[in-house]
């Protein structure tokens, strides 16, 4: 017969190592974004899992002031979260429209670059073209 | 402490940290930002209420067990409402619905 | 609402009265409030309130079964080895109309299974709500209107 001690211990080294795997996985989430919610929803995750961490160790260390850190924790970051919200809302683009912008603009610069090149032909001083 | 706590806090703590898992797993497989949406704002919410409540039954003295009563009662207050209003910011501004939905009553009609 | 204060502080009453702060005897004392309170419900007119506690009870279990309901569901979901969705946004036209019930009724549904609020109209007649199944939405509006909305509207009305 095991002693109930001895399961619980062992429950919470497993929550810790499934905590720390989730951790992992988010983490993977919020490097491989790909757009910005994505990342701010991986962090908001992030902050969840954090949560739990810090009740585990509560738990386990006996700790109690750990409770008050968690309370905290978890204000923080749905302050955090609803400022990135309202950020993604103010920026008003996503990154399909930042990358179109840049092509856009790239495009314009080389088309103009180009036009100086073709009226300046007789002078040498037109600016080559970047591509 | 009596036994029967201690390993219904055992239980928590492990089917806490599986909804833990399940959510970033969700945040990982699913297809785009309002599917994950779901893991993220259900599962993960839940992963963290049940190990939190697993301190409270844990805990020996009321002011500890009543702030973590409290720290579930905020999170389940303020999940909804973070996850509301990303999901607002990203369809306003644009990031698409993933090609594999199905309707999209929301899309004005322009 | 005032009646619940009330119970409120006979409760705390209670425990300033026996000295003790503890959970358990403020628990004891909150049920004898509630007692002393049904005494004298023609009197006091809390005869809604204690019906009125039993319907805000009533949510409150419906709304934990579903976070239960809702976390399993995505779980199983997840780790199905073949994803099968079609997601979609449906647009849920709204009943309750006060601030305080759209706002409840948003968060309840955003944390109940497959359904997330996304967006409510300017004129708060219509809910967009984002669904992870979206092939009957007819289906998913009646089940909210059964279920929570019905639910707000009697415990708050």
């Amino acid at each position: 017969m095991i002693s109930v001690a001895a399961i619980f211990d062992s429950a919470v080294t497993l929550a810790l190592g499934i905590l720390s795997l989730s951790f992992l996985v988010t983490i993977y989430r919020i490097v491989k974004g790909p757009t910005l919610p994505d990342r701010i929803l991986g962090l908001d995750m992030l902050v969840a899992i954090a949560i739990g961490f810090i009740a585990v160790i509560g738990i386990k260390t006996g700790y109690t002031l750990y409770v008050d850190v968690a309370i905290a924790l978890g204000l923080v970051g749905f302050l955090a979260t609803v400022a990135f919200a309202r950020f993604v809302l103010s920026r008003g683009k996503t990154e399909d429209d930042i990358i179109t912008e840049a092509r856009e603009a790239a495009a314009a610069a080389r088309r103009e670059a180009k036009a100086a090149s073709r009226s300046g032909a007789g002078t040498t001083t037109g600016r080559p073209d970047n591509d | 402490m009596t036994e029967i706590a201690m390993l219904a806090s055992a239980a928590l703590l492990v089917i806490g940290s599986f909804f833990a898992l399940v959510a970033s797993v969700g945040l990982l497989r699913l297809p785009d930002l309002y599917t994950r949406m779901h893991a993220a704002s259900k599962a993960g919410t839940m992963g963290s209420c049940l190990l939190l409540i697993a301190l409270a039954i844990h805990a020996d003295d009321i002011g500890t067990m009543s702030r973590a009563l409290a720290g579930v009662v905020f999170f389940l207050l303020t999940a909804p409402v973070s996850s509301h209003l990303l999901a607002k910011a990203a369809y306003a501004v644009g990031y698409r619905l993933h090609s594999s939905s199905v309707m999209d009553d929301m899309k004005r009609e322009d | 609402m005032s009646l619940f204060l009330v119970n409120l502080l006979l409760a705390l009453t209670w425990s300033a009265v026996t000295g003790s702060f503890s959970f358990l005897n403020f628990a004891f004392g909150f049920v004898l409030a509630i007692f002393a309170l049904s005494l004298i419900r023609e009197q006091v007119g809390s005869v809604g309130y204690f019906s009125r506690a039993r319907r805000v009870l009533s949510l409150l279990v419906l709304f934990l079964y579903e976070l239960v309901l809702s976390a399993w569901r995505v779980a199983v979901m997840v780790l199905s080895p073949n994803m099968n969705l079609k997601p979609g946004i449906f647009a849920y036209p709204l009943r309750v109309d006060r601030d305080f019930e759209i706002t409840m009724l948003a968060n309840l549904i955003t944390l109940t299974p497959g359904t997330l609020s996304v967006d409510v109209s300017d004129d708060r007649r219509i809910l967009y709500v984002h669904a992870i199944d979206a092939s009957d939405p007819d289906a998913a509006r009646r089940d909210i209107a059964e279920g929570f909305e019905r639910k707000i509207m009697e415990a708050f009305r």
